[in-house]
């Protein structure tokens, strides 16, 4: 023991009291809330409620985006009409052919060829040409021979070479037009490399035949 | 109490909110296979699910069960539930026609996709057409089938019950000449078949098509299918100077055909049909593949919009095997059968009649839809109107479309 004991506050003297221990922030939002349930309450459910709006917002069901339009060659047709002319010219092959987009936008023709060796192509109206959606354009087709040795004398199913271009794509697309085609050009070739062959007899492929309906582009 | 009042209406909104918006996403999903209600029709599938080809018969087993589920969860007719059973022919005429047998036993069979194979197809052809009941094929090319035996000189179709969504070698062979000469620059072909209806039918139809372009043919050989060895074959390849190779038959062959030729030092391209179309060539000709050739029936699947859906259905699906070549062809002959039992329900104030079969065959001559593949029709013969092909060629371990065609004929 010290003999000391506890201090008493003496005259003239003040105890103070010591300040109020500050309220811990436990109470303090307890406190707060009692206060302001309400509030708290509405703030909340506004809260949620706006989360639920945004998520509503951020994943609602949106309207699908058009459908992209199909590939030119998905669209065109191309199609042979008949030899220009009753005859083959000496030199060459002069036929027409429709070409048609049948849906979707408008298709831009932008090279018409042929794939054999010792002929060239010439078209009318010359590419590039816009076709319109629907209706068959008449193109008029001349092939001349440059080389007899490396025509293809009797080919069964003979392409025509076309770029096509639309909104989506461009693409090289190969037409094979037909035993009808195959036979006019198999009889024009003969003609022009031989003078010793003869047309066969063909079909009645009087130039104007089913031409009804056509536009010249 | 105004305060829980007010939780409540609060979780109470939340929920139905949340309950909407699970609404909302369910568009477009998958959804359940929904039966349409009491009329069962059953779409027969033949194909080889076992053996060497199996990875193009199960894509086309697998492509008609999508069909099916589809239209059963659109309820695409109303009443009849559609259901698929699928039978192995193994590649062998004679399971085939086993197999059409058991089809036509069951009643409920109202249509057959199938077969791949055209051998196979000659056998079954004859029992479908007897029992009225209508078959599509969405691989066969062999021009017999639908225009007769005569078909270079006389087309006659033989039976009024087949149907096919792919274009035939009457086309593919001398599309594939044309290919190999003009745009390959090839002039010396060896041409090679495996003896088979298909197989030889297209190397004929190939060569005739490259000799009159001006084309030679250096030498020609048929092979057994049942072997992989072709080192003889692949020595005389390389001792006739040819510069290209057509072959007239499948991939299992073909594969190895490819990596002996190669090897035996002849490194010239292997071109072949819609037979040869399949990531298992590639595999099996291994490396050297490289700049081979593969005609394959219509365009290319995944470049078509009209493909879209069904490439993502597909998958959605969780199908272990590919859809392969004939995957979008064989949606489309099953949705063929299915449009055409809507034709005949529709017909009938709603139900099935008696004469199904019949009424489904004679239907399925004026069906018409746009389907995965394009435009889906049948000329007077049952083939498919739309006849695209498109040429592959391998690069970096995978077909790459080269060169697109359309007969307009």
């Amino acid at each position: 023991m010290s003999g000391v004991g506890p201090i008493e506050p003496g005259e003239g003297t003040h105890a103070w009291a010591p300040p109020p221990a500050a309220r811990p922030p436990r109470e303090r939002a307890a406190r707060f809330r009692t206060r302001h349930r309400r509030a708290v309450l509405a703030t909340t459910s506004a809260t949620a409620l706006a989360a639920v709006g945004a998520y509503l917002y951020v994943t609602r069901p949106e309207a699908p985006p058009p459908p992209a339009p199909p590939p030119p060659s998905q669209t065109v047709r191309v199609t042979y009409l008949g030899p220009l002319g009753a005859e083959a010219t000496p030199t060459g092959f002069r036929f027409t052919v429709a070409v048609t987009a049948h849906s979707g936008p408008q298709v831009t023709v932008t090279r018409i060829s042929q794939p054999y060796e010792g002929l060239s192509l010439t078209a009318n109206p010359h590419p590039p040409f816009r076709t319109r959606t629907g209706i068959p354009h008449k193109i008029e087709i001349t092939m001349k021979v440059t080389d007899c040795g490396k025509v293809p004398r009797n080919a069964g199913l003979p392409f025509l070479d076309v770029t096509l271009r639309n909104t989506r794509a461009i693409e090289a697309h190969s037409f094979i037009l037909g035993e009808r085609y195959a036979q006019d050009l198999s009889d024009a070739l003969q003609v022009a490399c031989s003078n010793e062959f003869l047309p066969s007899p063909k079909p009645d492929n009087t130039p104007d035949k089913g031409l009804g309906g056509l536009r010249v582009s | 109490m105004r305060q829980r009042s007010l939780i409540a209406i609060t979780a109470a909104l939340a929920a139905g909110a949340l309950t909407l918006t699970a609404c909302g996403s369910r568009d477009g999903d998958g959804g359940s296979d929904s039966s349409g209600g009491g009329t069962t029709v059953v779409i027969g599938v033949d194909a080889p699910l076992t053996g060497d080809l199996s990875a193009l018969g199960l894509g086309i087993k697998n492509s008609v069960d999508l069909a099916v589920k589809t239209a059963n969860k659109e309820k695409f007719v109303e009443g009849v539930t559609f259901k698929i059973e699928a039978l192995d022919d193994q590649a062998q005429p004679s399971s085939g026609q086993q197999n059409a047998t058991k089809l036509v036993a069951n009643k409920d069979v109202l249509g057959v996709v199938g077969p791949l194979n055209s051998n196979i197809a000659e056998s079954m052809q004859k029992v479908f057409d007897d029992a009225n009941l209508v078959e599509v094929s969405p691989a066969n090319t062999n021009p017999a089938l639908t225009q007769g035996p005569d078909w270079q000189t006389k087309k006659e179709r033989p039976y009024k019950s087949y149907f096919r969504t792919a274009t035939t070698d009457a086309i593919q062979g001398p599309f594939a000449a044309q290919y190999v000469y003009n745009d390959a620059k090839k002039k010396k072909v060896f041409v090679i078949d495996d003896k088979k209806t298909y197989g030889a039918g297209l190397a004929a139809t190939f060569s005739a098509e490259f000799k009159k372009l001006g084309g030679q043919v250096v030498g020609t050989e048929h092979i057994d299918p049942e072997t992989k060895d072709f080192s003889a074959v692949a020595t005389k390849v390389k001792s006739s100077g040819a510069d290209v190779v057509y072959y007239g038959g499948e991939y299992p062959q073909a594969g190895p055909l490819s990596k002996q030729i190669k090897a035996a030092g002849a490194n010239i391209p292997l071109v072949g049909g819609d037979g040869i179309y399949s990531a298992d060539f590639i595999k099996l000709a291994g490396a050297t593949a490289t700049g081979d050739l593969a005609t394959s029936v219509g365009a290319p699947v995944e470049e078509l919009p009209s493909a879209k859906e069904f490439v993502a259905n597909y998958k959605a699906e969780g199908y272990k095997e590919a859809y392969e070549a004939y995957g979008g062809y064989s949606y489309d002959s099953a949705w063929a059968i299915i449009e055409a039992v809507k034709k005949v329900v529709d017909d009938n104030n709603g139900e099935l009649p008696e004469d199904a079969r019949a009424k489904v065959t004679e239907a399925m001559q004026g069906v018409s839809f746009d389907g995965v593949t394009g435009k889906v029709s049948f000329d007077e013969f049952g083939d498919a109107t739309n006849k695209q092909l498109t040429v592959y060629s391998v690069e970096n371990g995978a077909w790459k479309p080269a060169k697109s065609g359309t007969y307009e004929g």
